[in-house]
Formats: C-alpha cells, structure tokens, sequence
C-alpha cells in the first residue's frame, strides 16, 4: 500500500520479485521460532519437549483454558492490568518526554548542558542497583502494591531513552519553521504545538508504540511492586506457569503468550500507519 | 538571524530592568517545557542514584544496615576480581559483534521496506515481531533447541555439509548465540530507521534523479548524510544497551552465566553479586564502574559527532 | 501555559485516586489482623494453599490472610528487595538452601518461644525439627521432608536388558549406564553427567565419611575427594555411560532443561518432591530409586525439608502467621488440603490422613521416602556463608573438567581453593 509521502519509486516486475524472495526468506528465519511456540501451545505437556517438529502429535486446545484460568485469577485480569498501566504510560511518556525534548533541542536556559548529561546519564546505570534505594522511596510514599510506582514515573519523563530520541527528530527540523512562526508572533508553546508537533508525527508514533510494546513487556517493575496476583500484569502472569522446581505448565505458557501477543501487535498494527504515513515533508520551502 | 536594531553604546536603566525581566520569562518558560523531566529527575531519580553510590561505598547483605568500608569494594574489583576481568571480557565482546550487527539489519532491511513495494505493513509487523517477545521465557527455550547439537541450525548447515557444534552449550560459541539473540530483535532500531527515512523529503530525490545520480550515489550522498542524527541515536542507545544487557544472558543460561561464564554478563555478574551473594555493596561499585565506562564512550561519542552528524538546524 | 499545567495537575490527581483504588482494602485497624503470605509454587499449589486459606478465615474471622505468590526464579529477587525495604511479608515459604542466609542476618524470628503454644509440632521426629534449625534455633516449620532421589527412565534400561539402577554401587551403576548408551547406539545415555551437581557429590562425599562442610563452617572435603569425584566422572564419560561436555551443558539441573526431560538421558539426580514435576513433562514412566551407594556403612542421603515457612523477623503479626503455619502442618483438615505437593508431611497424623487421598504418582512419592528414611544418615549442620557460591562454583568447575581445560587434579585443586576463598572472605 502506497502512500504520498513515501520516495515513490515503482519498483519493476523482476526487482519486485527478488525483494520478495528476499522478505520471504528473511521472514521465515524470523518468524520459525515463533511458529514453534505457536505449534507448542496445541501440544500437550509431555510432547513439548521431547518433539521438535512444528506439527504436533496429538492436538488439544487445552493449553489456552487452563492458561486463560490463570493463576488465582483469571488471564482477563492480567490483560486489563497490562492495558491500563501500557496505554497510560504511553500517554505520559509522549507528552512529558516531547516537553524536554523540545526544551533541550530548541530552548536556550542556564544549566542546560548540565542537565543534558545528566539526563543521558540516568540511560546508563543498571537498574539493580538503584532497584533498592528507589522501592524504599516508594515504600516511603506507600506506593509499593499500586500502579503508582510503574505510571508515575513516565509522566515525569523517566525514559531518557525517548527524550532522547525526540531530542534528535526535533533537531532534524529546520529551524527556519521556527522562524517563520516566531515573525508570526508565536511564543515557544505555539511553536512546540503547531511546528514541531505535526512535522514529528513519525517520531511520536515511535515513541508511542515502543512505550506500549516496552510497558506491555517488562516484567521487573511489576514484579518488585505488584503483590497482589489481582494486580499482576501479563509477563509476570505467564512467568509464574514456570516453576523450574516442581510443575509447571509449559503448554499454558506459550497459549498464553501467543495471546499475549495480540494486543501488542494490534497497537503496532495501528500506530505503524502514523509512523509510515507521517505528515509530508514537502513543503518546507513555504 | 538578527532583528533588532543595533544596541547604542549607553543602555539606560529601564531598558537593562526590561531585558533582565525578558531574559527572565525565556528562562521561566524554558523551564517550564522541562519541569516534569526535573520533577522526576530530582525527586524520583536523584535520591536512589546517590543511594546507590553510597552503597558501592560499603558492605550491605540486604538485611542489615550498610556498613561504610571505603575504597574496599572498588579495591577488590581492580586488583582482585577474576570473574570482572572476565565478565568485561565478554561484555565488550558481545558489544563489539552485536552491534554493528544489528544497526546493519536494520538499516538494510529499513531501507528495503521503505519502497514501493505490496505487503509492506505485514512485512513490518514480520520483521518487528522477535522484538515483540523481548524476555519471555519462552524464547529461552526456543534458543536452546534451535541451537543445540542436533537443533535446526545444524540441519540448515548440514545442507551445506557442515557440521557444527553444540552453539549453545559449547563455551567456545555459546557467546555468539547470545549475539544473533541481539541481532534477531533488530526491529525497533529498524523501525526508528524508518521512521528517519520517513523524514526525508522526497522532492530531494526527485532533484538528484534529474540530475541523474543512481542508487548507489543517492544512498551515500542523500540519504546516509541525512539520517546521520538517526544513526548516531541508534549507535549510542543500542551501544549502551549493549553494555548493560542482562536478560538474554539471564533466561538463556538460567543465571549461571555458563557453560564456564561463557556467557556472564557484566550486569549478570552484578545481579549473582548482589542478589545471589547477598553482596549489593559490592553489587553497586561494579554497576557505577560500567557508569563510568559507558559515560566516557558517550562523551567520546558526542565530541566526534560533530564531524559526522549533520543536523538541519 | 498555566493551562496545561492544570491539565497536568488534573491527571496526577486522578492518577492518585485510580492508584489508590489499585491498593485494594487498606488494612484494618482495631480487630482484624492482617497476615501477609508468600510462596513460590504452581498453579496448583496456589489453589489447594488458597483453599487452605479460606478454611482457616472460616474458622477465625478475625484474622484475614492476604495470599502472595510467585515462581521459583522471581521468588527470591522479590523477597530481598522487600526484606532490604524492611517490607518482607509475615509469613514466608523458605528453603533450606536460604534459611541459614536469611536467620543469620537477623531476618527471621526464632520460633523456639511458640513451641508447645502456638506451634505444636511436638509430633514431628527430632530430624524434621533439626532440619529447619539454624544455630541451634528453630526458624523453620517443615512443611514437607523430601530426599536425593535419582529419577529415571524405566523403559531406557529395559530396552538395555539390565536391571534398573536401584541398590547399586556407584561402579554397578555406570556399568548399566553405559549398557544402556550402547543399547541406544549412543544416541541416548544412560544417565546425566553429575560432576556438576553439588546434590550428587555432597552425597557421594558422605558415603565417604566427609561432608561439604563441618561444624564450624570449614570445608570438609580434601583436593584429593574432589579429585576424585572428577575422576569418576571422566572416567564415565570415556565409557560413555554420560554425555560428553557440550551435551550436558545444555542441562541447568532444573526441571525443563534436564536431559531426562529432553529425551537425551535416562537418569537424572534430584530429589523426590520433584518427581511429580518431572513425570508430567515425560511420556515414558519414570521410576524413583536412591542415588548409587558405596559400599561402606556412611549413608549418603539424608531427610530435608524441602520447604519451611518462616516469619519474619519485623512481622507484627508473628502470632498470627505462627498459627496458620501450624494449621497447615498439624491441622488435618489444612493438611490434607495441601497434599503431599510441598513434600511428605512430618507429623505422622498427618501423613496417615493424607494417604488416603494420594493418587499413584503421590503414593510412589511418599513410599519412597518411607523406604528411605531407615537408611539416612544425620542432617548435615546449617550451611556457611557462602555456601551458594561455592554451589555454583563446582559447576563451572566441573565443566572446564569435563570440556578437557582442567585435569581431574588440577579440578580437585581449583575447588578446594576456590571455596576457601569464598568461605574467608563472606
């Protein structure tokens, strides 16, 4: 599907085939493991091991009921729990990480360097070891065993990694927009909202579905602050099927993860349209 | 760009009060686009980060209260410490192969799918999938029975009549494993590859067709110089991440770091250290070392940008 | 501007109120007290501990038990992180391998004080009271005893045409082990390497009259025991009775990735609580039998809890997880609705109930441990700091073994120093 925005070069009959044979082959290297899982949730237990063939043996649906059921609750639960903590962190993440971004890259203010590095630098240490002193912060603001601790924090633009991100998109805009609109009269908001907003339409769309697609999988967060199994959002769901030291439901496992898939593709699904079919960049010498 | 008028030699009173008040409200509002970043950096980050390296300052098992020891933990690292030695070893390693690896994918298979060809939207889903399964368990086994002695990779290579080992149990090659994990995920550097090339605005390759440059010519002098904000992010982002990489280590090895610490992480080695061992004292003077290293990389990173990135502003 | 801040302002407030309606009930004050409950387990186990739950409140409304519940392998990061925060719950499913970490740093409570009132677990033997001792204080109400237990493939030897490997020497037993590889074109062997199991040497190690560790937290082997132990590793593998190196590293001696499970090997060393675990990933039947004894009078196995619950140490409701923890362990009602899933129940009333209710895999579980307990020696003392260490350092010690880049000497040297390394400087 073809779009305006996109270089349109048509490709010819022969090229076109030769990229297909080549996303072809490439596809199906991605994607065998994941066809293993698939066929492995139709196996039961004991053939998931010992049978390596994409077909199973004996076919059961089994393993998507007893997966649904979950654990002392049911897998709905764990669903909504990872929709309502993914689709909030998403909102706050582009909003709040688009406002530094924005100050970063275009805004002139004492100490901006400082902060700078400093903002980079929260990208670098590894979250064990801040694991500690930051669950007894939010024991200390009784957070521990609520969303809070999980949802808070991309509101306040916690993820380096997208502002950042932003940060490089926005400095890829030409700053004669912004010149355009300031004779117009317009102060760093009107900017922010009508310039640079509009022409990062790809970026944002990045930043949206790699939160949800990074929310929906992280499993550590939830797993120091959630107790309660009514709580427990989709990963950390599917990682109690295994216990390695007594039984565990390897089937169930991977039903569910197939299912768990499905949201997180649908999003990917939407949102790509927006990343593909940014607003057009012609236009620019106005 | 200049809009005022030139400035007189004497500035009166009022207008250096007015100047003052206008270079006030900039700030104000400068700071107010940044607020949320502040309010979280000071409040949520700042404090656990200072924690976090006081606590490389002593000895802390978690269960009692840190006890203060100096330079001890940072002593033992550099003098002491087969297993940091190693487990830098193997870091760097994996950094140095993964990588370049993976920005190649993704740039490559980007640029692939930024043409005008049918299917597009269901090959970027295809492509992006791997990445979709992040951490989950599940692919842990799917690694270990792809890359067993008898596991499909061998078949493929035994149809061009090679015999391989046993990749994922074999300490010689257990690493490289690891690395195609990397690689196998390249979708999210792709899609912001994408999204870089979404940004270039066709009418710039109209002008260089008429002017009769080919592919090849357009690759190098249109599009690689500028998506070079675009690479530089992928390149530091991914580098850093590279470096801090834990979980495929985790789930594949089932946190042993094997066979013989083939695979053991730095950050694998820090989370046994500090979670295993109860040891987080020690835990966190090796998590601000790493700190240090990927700090001076990204410096370094930054100061040579200027000679390859070109940004429009 | 000040618009969009109130938009800001509006949503944390929200935020904080949808949060606040996460957090569930908050905890009464006044009569109801609050036990917080963690275990690791299954889905099974979180249903027959949940029923146990229910029945209790039924009994005592006044107390109300809030269930935790994780696997095994996030189990423990969280339960750190929670003690570190000064936040661990009341009442903990604890392991033997961790109890001595945990008491020791002042984590849990000395249940000494409820014998005989709350706690009365008068009934177990001395062994399932000594077990779930630290430094002479009791920390632990053994839930279940379980032993080493070798796990294997009936049909693999019967293919063979050999006997099973039960009662027999450790020589007998690679003799069979290597029949059964020949039997299979050396396709399948007959059993898992166990170099690298700390499980199989400690055992061997005690059949020898040594142990891991003595009294006082030394180690309690020689370079030339550990030597040795490589040795007749090695030796197996050149008569392929076990896989070579890079086979058996693929096997990270838990359930899923043990070769047993992956259809490569017909025996693995384990315990005997898992063998219900074991016997659901396999088609083939699996038989239970000890691990090969030496020829000498020192038993090599020995009875331990395969799990405990302890308190914690802060816990305000101490009295109250203490007499849950009894209900399930002494209270038939409770016990049986916990099953033999978490192990053989100690108290012999109990066990008695719950035999009735057994199917054929728990019935083979509980027999096995009746047969095996006149022949186990004494528990050995609570392990040293450090003990886990050395545990994941006979692995990689063992492996550079058995992929030829340590002699079986140089192996038996590297340990010992290695562990005594560790144990100075925890």
């Amino acid at each position: 599907m073809t779009n305006a925005a996109a270089p349109t070069q048509n490709v010819s009959g022969a090229r076109s085939l030769l990229y297909h044979v080549i996303l072809c082959a490439v596809s199906l290297v991605m994607l065998y493991p994941l066809l293993w899982m698939f066929a492995s949730s139709f196996k039961p237990d004991d053939e998931i091991f010992g049978n390596a063939s994409l077909w199973p043996d004996s076919f059961t649906l089994d393993a998507y009921m007893r997966g649904w059921s979950g654990l002392t609750v049911s897998f709905g639960t764990f669903f909504w729990n990872s929709l309502v903590i993914a689709v909030l962190s998403v909102i706050g993440n582009v909003i709040s990480c688009s406002l530094a971004a924005y100050a970063f890259a275009r805004l002139k203010f004492p100490l901006k360097n400082f902060w700078f590095a400093l903002m980079l630098g929260t990208l670098m240490l590894p979250y064990h070891v801040t694991l500690i002193p930051q669950y007894v912060l939010f024991l200390n603001l009784d957070w521990v065993n609520t969303f809070l601790p999980l949802v808070v924090p991309k509101f306040l633009a916690a993820d380096a990694f997208f502002i950042f991100l932003l940060y490089q998109f926005f400095r890829g805009i030409p700053r004669e927009l912004d010149e355009a609109a300031i004779i117009d009269g317009a102060g760093p908001w009107r900017i922010f909202w009508s310039v640079m907003l509009p022409l990062s339409v790809p970026a944002l769309a990045t930043a949206a579905i790699f939160t949800f697609i990074w929310t929906w999988d992280d499993f550590f967060g939830p797993l120091i602050y959630l107790n309660d199994a009514s709580q427990y959002t989709v990963q950390l769901g599917l990682r109690t099927f295994v216990d390695s030291t007594g039984k565990s439901d390897w089937s169930a496992l991977f039903a569910m993860s197939v299912v768990a898939l499905i949201p997180v593709l649908l999003f990917f699904g939407v949102f790509q349209r927006l990343l593909i079919e940014g607003i057009a960049t012609t236009g620019l010498k106005g | 760009m200049t809009t005022t008028a030139q400035i007189p030699l004497t500035i009166s009173e009022p207008e250096k009060r007015s100047r003052r008040r206008g270079a006030l409200s900039r700030t104000l509002v400068s700071y107010s686009f940044l607020a949320p970043w502040l309010i979280g950096f000071l409040g949520l980050t700042l404090g656990p980060t200072l924690a976090s390296l006081y606590l490389s300052f002593t000895n802390f098992d978690l269960l009692q209260d840190p006890q203060f020891i100096g330079m001890a933990n940072y002593q033992r690292i550099v003098t002491n410490d087969v297993k940091f030695w190693h487990s830098m070893q193997v870091t760097f390693t994996y950094v140095i192969l993964a990588v370049p690896l993976k920005l190649a994918f993704a740039l490559g298979l980007a640029m692939v799918l930024n043409r005008g060809i049918a299917g597009l939207p269901l090959y970027r889903a295809l492509f992006y999938l791997p990445s979709l399964l992040g951490a989950s368990v599940a692919i842990a086994v799917l690694w270990r029975q792809l890359f067993a002695k008898d596991g499909l990779a061998n078949v493929a290579l035994g149809f061009f009549g090679v015999e391989g080992p046993s990749w994922i149990s074999d300490p010689n090659y257990s690493l490289y494993t690891l690395v195609l994990l990397s690689v196998w995920q390249f979708g999210s550097p792709m899609i912001i590859f994408l999204a870089g090339l979404r940004q270039i605005p066709p009418d710039v390759y109209e002008a260089a067709n008429i002017d009769g440059a080919n592919k090849v010519q357009q690759f190098f002098r249109i599009t690689l110089p500028l998506l070079t904000p675009v690479v530089f992010f992928n390149g530091i982002v991914q580098t850093i991440d590279a470096f801090k990489a834990f979980t495929p280590a985790f789930i594949i090895s089932e946190g042993t770091g094997g066979p013989i610490d083939s695979t053991l992480f730095y950050t694998l080695y820090l989370y046994q250290e500090g979670f295993a061992y109860f040891r987080m004292g020690y835990a966190s003077a090796l998590a601000w070392i790493l700190l240090i290293i990927i700090a001076c990389f990204t410096a370094f990173s930054f100061l040579t940008s200027r000679y390859w990135v070109h940004y429009n502003d | 501007m000040t618009h969009d801040l109130n938009r800001r302002t509006l949503l944390k407030a929200a935020l904080g109120s949808a949060g606040l309606g996460a957090l569930g009930s908050l905890p009464a004050f006044a009569q109801d007290a609050r036990v917080r409950l963690y275990w690791w387990g299954s889905k099974e186990r979180a249903d027959r501990t949940l029923k146990a739950v229910s029945l209790y409140q039924e009994r005592n409304p006044s107390v109300k038990i809030d269930g935790e519940t994780l696997a095994w392998g996030d189990y423990w990061p969280r339960l750190a992180t929670q003690a570190a925060g000064r936040n661990a719950p009341d009442l903990i499913q604890m392991d033997y391998r961790y109890v001595a970490e945990y008491a020791r740093r002042g984590a849990l409570l000395p249940l000494d004080e409820f014998m005989g009132k709350s706690l009365t677990i008068g009934d177990f033997d001395k062994a399932s009271l000594d077990s779930c001792k630290v430094d002479g204080k009791l920390y632990g109400i053994n839930i279940g005893n379980n032993s080493n237990a070798l796990i294997y493939n009936k049909a693999a030897f019967q293919k063979a045409g050999v006997p099973e490997p039960v009662d027999v020497t450790w020589d007998k037993f690679f003799e069979l082990a290597a029949a059964v590889t020949k039997a299979h074109n050396g396709e399948y062997y007959g059993t898992s390497d166990g170099s690298a199991e700390e499980v199989a040497f400690e055992n061997w190690l005690r059949q020898r009259g040594k142990a891991l560790y003595t009294e006082d937290g030394k180690l309690g082997l020689t370079e030339q025991d550990a030597a040795e132990w490589f040795a007749m590793w090695a030796k197996a593998r050149e008569t392929k009775a076990c896989p070579p190196a890079d086979l058996q590293a693929l096997d990270k001696n838990n359930i899923e990735t043990n070769l047993l499970t992956q259809g490569r090997a017909a025996c693995a060393f384990n315990h005997s609580n898992q063998y219900v675990g074991y016997q659901v990933l396999n088609k083939n039947p699996l038989g239970i039998t000890m691990y090969p004894q030496g020829a000498g009078p020192n038993p090599g196995h020995y009875l331990k809890p395969s799990m405990m619950w302890s308190i914690y140490a802060r816990s305000k409701v101490a009295e109250q997880a203490v007499k849950f923890a009894n209900f399930t362990v002494e209270d038939v009602d409770g016990a049986k609705l916990l099953g033999v899933e978490r192990g053989v129940p100690a108290s012999p009333k109990v066990r008695e109930a719950v035999a009735a209710d057994l199917d054929a895999q728990g019935k083979l579980v509980v027999d096995y441990i009746s047969h095996v307990t006149p022949k186990v020696g004494p528990i050995p003392p609570a392990p040293p700091k450090g003990a886990g260490e050395i545990q994941t350092m006979l692995r990689r010690i063992a492996e550079q073994v058995s992929f030829g880049r340590l002699s079986t000497t140089d192996g038996g040297k590297q340990y010992v120093s290695e562990a005594q390394a560790i144990l100075s400087r925890a």
